[in-house]
């Protein structure tokens, strides 16, 4: 018999809680790096004590300005961007960002991208335990940048040898954030595995482009940009669904999460959080619908934790 | 604030070939001259962004606010099908606005006070020399400058500054007479302040470019005594707004800018609508021109960044 539908109590309270590399989450819903600035910008809008976490902009060794405007294109059910990695630089952040997020009451994750291996070593021996943050994202895959972090992305052996040393220098769970941009997404996931990382995050962008018809030239300034939203989440839980069959660590899925179904689509993918990028910028109290939804849906369905979601597309 | 917001009208303005619409909203938080709305046009997401646009009347009194709008592409027309008793998913008022009127009418009222008995028993004794100071420029000018729907975020403003009685003049350029009467001539001849108009085609007011009658007036006040021009806010293209600024700047006429980049977020959160500025120091930066903006001094803005 499925698990009582009609037998659940309706008072009975749903343990959101999801535990990852070690780090308790008080729900599955994250937000998503480059869609949440450093945290603030949104808690008018989302109380930040109801996010499982908050996953901050990428953050490369020196300041970027990032690529000239136009850096956004909206596409069918999806936007392009090309942000080009802009932000404060390594000594910036550690001197005004985080002393901020110590202050955040929900989990932090920095992410992290560089150009060279060692730009990430240099990245995660600055950012450890004591700095307040709960894990490390390692971005192998921002498309945006030219002879960025793509290249690590994409190819298994680079994918492997920079989680490795970022696990050298940093006593923060590593969590390895993949690029959708590979003919096989089973075998980076399996790299970065055998490099340590302690969990998965995808999808990272797609790789695409515009081109304005009437000017007759590409839309975004630097041509190629990054595709998010509804149109990628098919591609999205493909891919999480992938992975979890390949390695056997905590995956975060994201791409395209727009409502709550979309969320319990990605756990039953495998996934045991979600996070939401694109979505905050259509409905700013996102991942709090998303988390009050995730909770229905379980006593629904009979569920007394969100764990038990995780992967059950898998097995049934 | 994220409302939902009731449409009292959505509807054609002037002639519909010029493609301008109206939108009354209510359930707007407290909004400043120069702020803008972040409004999703359709429940459905497709489109899927939000679209800002500018407040160009805040009635508070009665909690509504007007926004003009040209339909320019799909998101634009998605919107004009919204009808009136309807509701819309808005985000804000978000952003900083124009900084004039507060800093205007503080002046104004500082240097009529200067002249006042009381001030001295107040005990301002420090304050008295800023006041004489300020009292120089009294019976200064707020110009406006503004190309095509640039005129729309302005519209604010001017209501502003007008109940605030400081005496406000419009330099407005548009392609031609039908655009200037269906983008609120009206409710310009309504507020009963000088209009210095100029159409491409010289089908209305002067022929040529704003900017050119913005020059023969300036060229004037230098050569008369007339009251000075104490601020100077613009909105329109690009081009136009650098010109504004680089004919001001060296008179000493402080210039706000209202720009205008493509926006995910609206909140600063996405870094899509960078703008790069000139701090203090001479060194280039990023500004936001949702958060930050979409109002900027005139002369932190690099225009060929
Ligand atoms: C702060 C601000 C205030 C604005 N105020 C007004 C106003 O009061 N009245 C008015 O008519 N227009 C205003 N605009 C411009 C307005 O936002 C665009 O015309 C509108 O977004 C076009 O959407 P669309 O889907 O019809 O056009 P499309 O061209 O199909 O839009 C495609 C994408 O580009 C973006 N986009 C296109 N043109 C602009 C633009 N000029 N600025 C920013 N994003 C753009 C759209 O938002 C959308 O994401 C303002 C823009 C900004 C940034
Ligand atoms: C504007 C924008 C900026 C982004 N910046 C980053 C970034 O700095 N680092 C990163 O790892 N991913 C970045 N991403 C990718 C998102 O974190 C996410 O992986 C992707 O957008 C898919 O999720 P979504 O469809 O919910 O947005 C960015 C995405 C957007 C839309
Ligand atoms: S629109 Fe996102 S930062 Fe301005």
């Amino acid at each position: 018999m499925p698990r009582g539908e009609t037998s659940a109590s309706v008072e009975a309270a749903i343990d959101l809680t999801v535990q990852m590399a070690g780090v308790e989450f008080r729900n599955p819903v994250i937000t998503a790096s480059g869609t949440y600035g450093f945290g603030s910008e949104y808690a008018p809008y989302c109380p930040v004590e109801a996010l499982g976490g908050i996953t901050l902009k990428g953050t490369t060794p020196e300041p970027r300005l990032g690529n000239c405007v136009p850096r956004l294109a909206e596409t069918p059910a999806g936007m392009l961007n090309a942000i080009g990695l802009e932000n404060p630089g390594l000594e910036e952040f550690v001197k005004t960002v985080l002393p901020q997020i110590k202050e955040l009451p929900t989990q932090v994750i920095a992410n992290i991208s560089g150009f060279s291996v060692a730009d990430y070593a240099l990245m995660a021996r600055t950012l450890r335990r004591d700095s307040g943050l709960a894990a490390l994202e390692v971005n192998i895959s921002c498309p945006n940048v030219k002879h960025g972090g793509m290249h690590f992305g994409t190819d298994s052996q680079s994918a492997e040898t920079v989680i490795r040393a970022v696990k050298q220098e940093t006593d923060l769970p590593v969590i390895a954030k993949l690029s959708p941009n590979v003919t096989d997404i089973r075998e980076m996931a399996r790299a970065v595995a055998r490099g340590g990382a302690d969990a998965i995050s995808l999808i990272n962008t797609l790789l695409g482009m515009s081109i304005d018809v009437e000017k007759k030239k590409p839309v975004l300034a630097n041509t190629f940009g990054g595709l998010s939203g509804p149109a990628v989440r098919p591609v999205a839980v493909r891919m999480v669904w992938e992975v979890a069959e390949a390695v056997d660590l905590p995956i975060i899925g994201m791409g395209g999460i727009s409502s709550w179904q979309d969320a319990v689509e990605f756990l039953l993918a495998g996934a045991s959080a979600v996070s939401i990028g694109t979505g905050n910028f259509l409905n700013p109290s996102l991942p709090l619908d998303v988390s009050t939804g995730i909770e229905t849906y379980c006593r629904r369905h009979g569920f007394s934790s969100v764990r038990e979601l995780t992967g059950l597309a898998h097995r049934v | 604030m994220l409302s939902m917001a009731t449409v009292l009208a959505n509807e054609t303005m002037g002639a519909p070939e010029e493609g301008l619409r109206r939108l009354v909203l209510r359930g707007i938080g407290a909004a400043r001259p120069g702020q803008f709305l972040h409004i999703q046009v359709s429940a459905h997401l497709e489109p899927l962004l939000r679209r800002p646009l500018s407040i160009a009347r805040i009635d508070k009194e009665r909690a509504e606010v007007t926004l003009f709008y040209r339909v320019q592409g799909r998101g634009t027309q998605v919107l004009a099908g919204v009808r009136p008793g309807e509701a819309l998913s808005v985000l804000g008022p978000l952003g900083q606005g124009f900084s004039l009127p507060a800093q205007l009418s503080q002046r104004l009222q500082l240097s009529h006070q200067s002249h006042s008995p009381n001030l001295g028993h107040q005990g301002h004794t420090r304050q008295q020399g800023e006041v004489r100071q300020d009292s120089v420029q009294a019976g200064g000018e707020l110009w406006l400058v503004a190309g095509g729907i640039g005129v729309f975020p302005l519209f604010a403003l001017a209501q502003e500054a007008v109940g605030q009685g400081i005496t406000v003049r419009l330099f407005w350029g548009g392609t031609h007479k039908r655009f200037l009467e269906s983008a609120g001539f009206s409710y310009w001849e309504a507020l009963g302040i000088p209009l210095h108009l100029t159409t491409l085609d010289g089908s209305f007011g002067r022929q040529g470019m704003v900017t050119d009658e913005l020059n023969t007036q300036l060229s004037l006040r230098a050569s008369s005594s007339l009251p000075p021009v104490l601020e100077v806010a613009t909105c329109g293209p690009r081009g136009m707004m650098q010109a504004v600024v680089e004919r001001c700047l060296p008179l000493d006429i402080p210039v706000e800018v209202s720009l205008e980049e493509r926006m995910g977020c609206g909140v600063g959160a996405c870094l899509g609508c960078s703008v790069t500025v000139r701090s203090d120091n001479k060194s280039l930066r990023n500004k936001k021109v949702c958060q930050d903006g979409p109002v900027f001094r005139g002369e932190e803005v690099v225009w060929n960044a």
